[in-house]
C-alpha cells in the first residue's frame, strides 16, 4: 500500500511541478500574481503556484482499489505522500528556475516570450534565490501535507473545508459583484473587504466559516431539493440527501408553499440585480444573458438530439445580421452610412419572428443535406457551414447587403413604445431584455425536454437505428431539432446586435461556437441548470477578471479536456444523460447501495429509474 | 416508452414533412444550382476577352501552387488518415501538432538567419530545422494521445471528439501564451529565394522543393505500412483492434506509433508550410488542418494515396477554384471565398461519396 502510494505521490508531484512550470511559462501566473485573495498577503500567484500540489497530493492520498477493497491510506503515509508530493512538485519548479537563470532570462526570453525577471521574481515569492527556493519547497510541503491529511478525514470534514477555502478564493474573485451590492443596500463591506479589493482576514475567515457550514448542513442540496417543482420519484435522484423517501419540508406551509417561496425570492433577485450590481456588471450578466440563450439552443442540438453541431456560430450570426438589415441597419462605406441593398425599417419585435422564421429554415436548409452524417463527421461539416457563414456575411461579394468587413451600424434600439427602458444605451435597461428571452428559452427547452418530441429526441441519441425501428421519424426530429436550436441561437444574434447597435464580422468567429459547446459541457449536456451555471462561470468569471481576458480561450481547451476525462456528465448533470455516460458504473453503484439498504423494502430496481 | 412507438404521423402536425422525400429534394436542387454555377462559372471566366482575359500562363502558374500547396496538404492529411484508420476517431488538434513543429522551427530559423549559418549551410541548417520540427511535433502528438485519448478510447464517440476540440483550443492558445500572438515571418535560405521561369510559366523556387519532399515522404510511408512488419501491425489494428490484439499485437504501441508517424509528417510539412508562406503564427494549424482533413476524407479517410491524391485535388483547387469559378461571374476579389470552395467540396463529398475517391465507402460510419 505504501509503496504505491508514495509512486503516486511523486508522479502526481511531478505534474503539480510541470503544471506551475506551464502556468508561469503561457504567462497565466504573472498576469494573476497582482489579484489580491486576502489583504495583501496572500495573492492569486500564491493560489496558483501552490493549487497544483494541493490537488495532486489529495489525488496522492485518494483510496484505491487494492485486490478488490477500496482502502484509504493511513494517516502517516497520506502524510508521508503529501510531503513527498509537495517536495516533488517544488523541486520541478526550482530545476526549471535554475536552467533559466543558467541559460540567462534574456535568452529564455527570446523563446518563451512571459518569461521574465519579475516572473521569476513570483515564483521565489519576492525573495533571494536561496530564501526563495526554501519558502517555494518549505510551502509546498506543508500545503502537501495539510491536503493529504484533509483527504483521508471523513466527508464530513474534508467537504466543508474545501467547500469554505474554495468560497474564500470565490468570494475575491467576485468583488466587483459583492461590493456595488453591500453599497447599494448600505451595508458595511469594510471588515470583508480590503481596500484593494482582497479579502481581509476578517471577512477570509467569516466567508470559510459561512460557507463550510452551509456545505456540513448539505444546505447545497437541500436548496434543489426545494427548487424541484414536484418531489422526486426514487429512482431518479442524483444525491443521498434529496430522495424522495422522506420529506423534510412537511412544514406548516407545505412542500408546494416551500418551493413556492424559494422560487419567489430567486425572481425577486433577478428583477433587482441590474440596480443592486451596477453598468458595468450588468454588461457581464448581458453577455452572460447571450451566451445563455446560445448554450440552450445548442443544448438543444446537442444536448437533447445527440447532433454535435460546430458551426452554430452560423445562427448567431444570421441572427444578428438579419435583424440589423430588417431593422433599418445601415452599412457603413467609405461614403458614409448606406442602406443594404435589401432591408426594411420594421420595429425590432416585428422583424424577430421572422429573423427566428429565417433561422429555423435554414436550420432546415443545412440540416437536410447532413442528415445521413453522423457523428464526428457531422460535427466537421457543421464547422465548414459556420466558416462558409462567416466568409459570406463578411465577403466583399456580398457587401451590398451585409456591409462586409466594415459591417453594419444603426441597428435598432428595440425599445417599446411607452416605457422608458434604454436598452442599448443602458446595460442595466438590456439586462432586462436577456432575461426576458433566457426565461422563454429556459421555458421551452424545459417544456420540451419531456415532451413526446423531447423523448423522440433522446431515444434517437441513444441509437439512432432502434429509434427509426420504433417508428420514430429521425429525418424529421433532426430537421426539427437543427430548427429549433437554430431559432433559440438566432435569438442571441439578434439581441447581440442590439445591445452593441453595430456589428462587424469579427464577433462571427467559429470560437462562438466552441464557447456555446463549452458553456453546455461544463454544466452537463441536456441540463437547463448545467448551461446556467457553465454560462456564469465559463462568461460571467472572465468577463468580472479581465486579466482572464487573453486566456479564456485556454481555459475553455482545459476546461473541455478536463470535464470530458473527469466528469463528463458535466457539473450539474441531467440524470438520464449521466446514466448513459456511465451506464456500467452506476448500475453497480446502485446495486450496491441497494444491497446496503436491503431494509427498504421497496428500493426500485436500477434499471426502470428513469422513465417518468 | 411503447406508446410513442405508434407513428406520430397520422396527428402530427408535421406529417407532410415526412411524406416528402425532403433529403431527395434538397439534393436534387443542390446537384442541379450547382452544376449550373460551377458550369456557367467555368464557361464565362474562359470567354473573359479584352483586359479581363486570362491566359493560360496565369492558370499554369495556379496549378503549379496549388500541387505545392496539395503536397503540403497531403502530408497533414496522411496524419488524420492514419490516426483515423486506426482509432475512427478525428483527431482535430492535428493541425495544432503541425503548428507547434512549426513554430519551433522557426527560432532554429530565425537564429540561423541571423547567424548567417541559413545562407552559408542551407543544407544542414534545413536539417536542423525539419529535426527540431519533428522532435517537437512528436512530442505533442505523443502527449496529446497520452493526455487526452488514451483514456477515452472505449468512450462514446462524442467523448474524444469533444476533447480533441479542447486540446486544439488549448494547444493554439498555449503557443499564444508561450510564443506570442504576432505572426513571425520564417526566413528562407537564400538559394530557395527567388522564381523559376520556364517559358511563360514562373514559379517560386520553393515550390518544386516542397513537391518533392512530399513525394518522397509519401513513398517512405507507404513503404514503411506495407513492407515492415510495424506497418503490418498497424494495417492489423485498423482492420479489427480486438482481433490484432488477440493475435498478440501491442494496441497501445502501435497506436502510440501512429501518433509518431502523424508527427513526424506534420512537422516536415510545418517546415515547408512555414517556408512556403513565410511566416508562422499561434492560428496558422486550424485553416490547413480542416483543409488537410477534408483532403483526407476527399480521398478517402484511412487510405494513403486517397490522402494524396485528396491534398492534390484540394490544393488545386483552392487556388484555381476561386478563379476559375468566380472571376467570370464578376465576384470581387474571388479568393477570399477559397474557404467556402474547401468546406463545399467536404460538404459535397460526404453527401454524394462518403467513402471518398479511393476509399472502401464505409457506408456504416458517416
Amino acid at each position: 500500500m505504501r509503496r504505491i502510494v508514495l509512486r503516486t505521490a511523486v508522479r502526481a508531484g511531478a505534474i503539480a511541478g510541470i503544471a506551475v512550470c506551464f502556468v508561469s511559462i503561457v504567462g497565466l501566473l504573472e498576469r494573476l500574481a497582482e489579484l489580491p485573495i486576502i489583504a495583501t498577503t496572500i495573492t492569486m500567484g500564491d493560489v496558483l503556484i501552490l493549487l497544483p500540489a494541493a490537488a495532486a497530493s489529495w489525488v496522492a492520498a485518494s483510496p484505491r482499489v487494492i485486490a478488490g477493497e477500496r482502502r484509504s491510506p493511513d494517516l502517516s503515509t497520506a502524510a508521508v505522500a503529501g510531503l513527498v508530493t509537495g517536495v516533488t512538485g517544488a523541486a520541478i519548479v526550482t530545476g526549471a528556475l535554475a536552467i533559466v537563470s543558467w541559460l540567462g532570462v534574456e535568452t529564455v526570453r527570446r523563446v518563451f516570450i512571459a518569461v521574465s525577471p519579475e516572473l521569476i521574481d513570483i515564483l521565489r515569492f519576492g525573495q533571494s534565490a536561496v530564501v526563495g527556493t526554501v519558502i517555494l519547497v518549505a510551502s509546498s510541503a506543508v500545503v502537501g501535507l495539510a491536503f493529504a491529511s484533509l483527504r483521508i478525514t471523513p466527508p464530513d470534514v474534508r467537504r466543508p473545508v474545501v467547500g469554505g477555502l474554495f468560497a474564500i478564493v470565490v468570494a475575491a474573485l467576485l468583488n466587483r459583484v459583492i461590493e456595488p451590492a453591500f453599497d447599494q443596500l448600505n451595508v458595511e463591506k469594510d471588515w470583508l473587504y480590503a481596500i484593494n479589493h482582497g479579502l481581509t482576514w476578517v471577512g477570509a475567515i467569516v466567508v470559510f466559516v459561512l460557507v463550510a457550514g452551509a456545505v456540513r448542513l448539505h444546505l447545497g442540496s437541500k436548496l434543489r431539493a426545494i427548487l424541484r417543482p414536484e418531489p422526486s420519484p426514487a429512482g431518479v435522484d442524483d444525491g443521498p440527501e434529496g430522495s424522495g423517501r422522506r420529506d423534510p419540508f412537511a412544514g406548516p406551509l407545505g412542500r408546494r408553499g416551500v418551493t413556492l417561496i424559494a422560487w419567489a425570492v430567486i425572481a425577486l433577485l433577478l428583477a433587482v440585480l441590474p440596480f443592486l450590481v451596477g453598468t458595468v456588471v450588468s454588461r457581464i450578466l448581458g453577455s452572460v444573458g447571450i451566451f445563455l440563450l446560445l448554450g440552450l439552443g445548442l443544448n438543444i442540438v446537442v444536448g437533447y438530439a445527440g447532433l454535435l453541431d460546430l458551426g452554430y456560430v452560423a445562427f448567431f450570426a444570421v441572427g444578428a445580421y438579419f435583424t440589423a438589415i430588417l431593422t433599418g441597419g445601415q452599412r457603413l462605406t467609405a461614403a458614409g452610412y448606406q442602406p443594404p441593398a435589401f432591408g426594411a425599417s420594421l420595429p425590432f419585435y416585428v422583424a424577430l419572428p421572422i429573423v427566428v422564421a429565417i433561422a429555423a429554415l435554414i436550420g432546415v436548409l443545412i440540416g437536410a443535406p447532413v442528415l445521413r452524417l453522423r457523428g464526428d463527421y457531422l460535427a466537421i461539416v457543421t464547422l465548414g457551414f459556420g466558416e462558409i457563414a462567416r466568409v459570406l456575411f463578411g465577403s466583399v461579394w456580398l457587401q451590398n447587403l451585409f456591409g462586409g468587413a466594415l459591417g453594419m451600424s444603426k441597428i435598432t434600439t428595440a425599445e417599446i413604445p411607452g416605457i422608458p427602458l434604454h436598452f442599448q444605451s443602458d446595460a442595466r435597461h438590456f439586462y432586462y431584455l436577456v432575461l426576458a428571452f433566457c426565461l422563454l428559452a429556459i421555458f421551452v427547452s424545459w417544456r420540451l425536454q419531456w415532451s413526446r418530441i423531447g423523448r423522440a429526441w433522446n431515444a434517437m441519441r441513444e441509437d439512432e437505428q432502434v429509434a427509426d425501428a420504433m417508428g420514430i421519424s429521425t429525418t424529421r426530429y433532426k430537421l426539427l431539432a437543427f430548427a429549433i436550436g437554430g431559432a433559440v441561437g438566432s435569438l442571441g444574434g439578434a439581441l447581440f446586435a442590439v445591445s452593441l447597435g453595430s456589428l462587424t464580422i469579427a464577433s462571427f468567429k467559429i470560437l462562438v461556437s466552441i464557447t456555446a459547446l463549452a458553456v453546455i459541457i461544463l454544466g452537463g449536456l441536456g441540463s437547463i441548470p448545467g448551461v446556467i451555471v457553465g454560462a456564469l462561470v465559463l462568461i460571467g468569471l472572465p468577463g468580472l477578471l479581465t486579466q482572464f481576458e487573453d486566456y479564456r480561450l485556454l481555459i475553455y481547451g482545459a476546461v473541455l479536456i478536463a470535464i470530458m476525462l473527469l466528469r463528463p456528465q458535466g457539473l450539474v448533470p441531467n440524470v438520464r444523460r449521466s446514466r448513459e455516460l456511465h451506464e456500467d458504473e452506476r448500475l453497480q453503484d446502485q446495486w450496491a447501495e441497494h444491497a446496503l439498504e436491503t431494509e427498504s423494502v421497496e428500493a426500485p430496481l436500477p434499471t426502470g429509474g428513469a422513465i417518468e | 416508452m411503447a406508446n410513442d412507438a405508434v407513428p406520430a404521423s397520422a396527428g402530427g402536425s408535421l406529417g407532410w414533412l415526412e411524406r416528402l422525400p425532403v433529403r431527395r429534394i434538397i439534393l436534387t436542387v443542390l446537384t442541379v444550382v450547382l452544376v449550373v454555377v460551377v458550369g456557367t462559372g467555368i464557361v464565362k471566366t474562359l470567354t473573359l476577352s479584352g483586359t479581363e482575359h486570362l491566359d493560360w500562363s496565369f492558370w499554369a502558374n495556379l496549378l503549379v501552387i496549388g500541387i505545392a500547396l496539395g503536397a503540403v496538404y497531403a502530408l497533414i492529411a496522411l496524419g488524420y488518415t492514419l490516426v483515423y484508420g486506426i482509432l475512427r476517431m478525428i483527431n482535430f488538434a492535428h493541425g495544432e501538432v503541425f503548428m507547434m513543429g512549426a513554430f519551433a522551427s522557426f527560432f532554429f530559423a530565425a537564429a540561423y538567419a541571423q547567424s548567417g549559418f541559413l545562407n552559408t549551410n542551407p543544407f544542414a541548417a534545413m536539417g536542423v530545422l525539419f529535426l527540431t520540427a519533428i522532435l517537437v511535433s512528436v512530442g505533442v502528438a505523443v502527449l496529446l494521445e497520452r493526455v487526452a485519448y488514451r483514456p477515452l478510447r472505449n468512450a462514446p464517440r462524442l467523448v474524444p471528439l469533444i476533447t480533441a476540440i479542447g486540446a486544439s483550443l488549448f494547444l493554439q492558445n498555449t503557443a499564444q501564451g508561450m510564443f506570442g500572438s504576432q505572426t513571425r515571418g520564417y526566413p528562407r535560405p537564400e538559394i530557395l529565394e527567388g522564381t523559376i521561369k520556364i517559358g511563360k510559366v514562373s514559379f517560386d523556387k520553393i515550390d518544386p522543393v516542397v513537391i518533392v519532399t512530399s513525394i518522397v515522404v509519401m513513398v517512405l510511408l507507404e513503404l514503411f505500412v506495407k513492407r515492415t512488419k510495424t506497418g503490418k501491425a498497424m494495417r492489423a489494428v485498423a482492420q479489427d483492434r480486438e482481433i490484432a490484439s488477440l493475435m498478440g499485437i501491442d494496441v497501445d504501441r502501435v497506436v502510440v506509433i501512429t501518433f509518431v508517424i502523424g508527427g513526424v509528417l506534420a512537422g516536415i510539412a510545418g517546415v515547408l508550410y512555414a517556408m512556403t508562406f513565410g511566416q508562422v503564427g499561434a492560428t496558422m494549424g486550424f485553416l490547413p488542418g480542416i483543409a488537410a482533413f477534408t483532403a483526407a476524407v476527399l480521398g478517402g479517410i484511412g487510405s494513403i494515396p486517397g490522402a494524396a491524391l485528396g491534398g492534390l485535388i484540394l490544393g488545386v483547387a483552392e487556388s484555381v477554384g476561386p478563379y476559375m469559378l468566380l472571376s467570370g461571374l464578376h465576384v470581387p476579389s474571388p479568393f477570399e471565398l477559397k474557404g467556402v470552395i474547401t468546406f463545399s467540396i467536404l460538404v459535397l463529398v460526404l453527401i454524394f461519396r462518403p467513402g471518398g475517391l479511393l476509399g472502401t465507402g464505409e457506408a456504416e460510419k458517416v
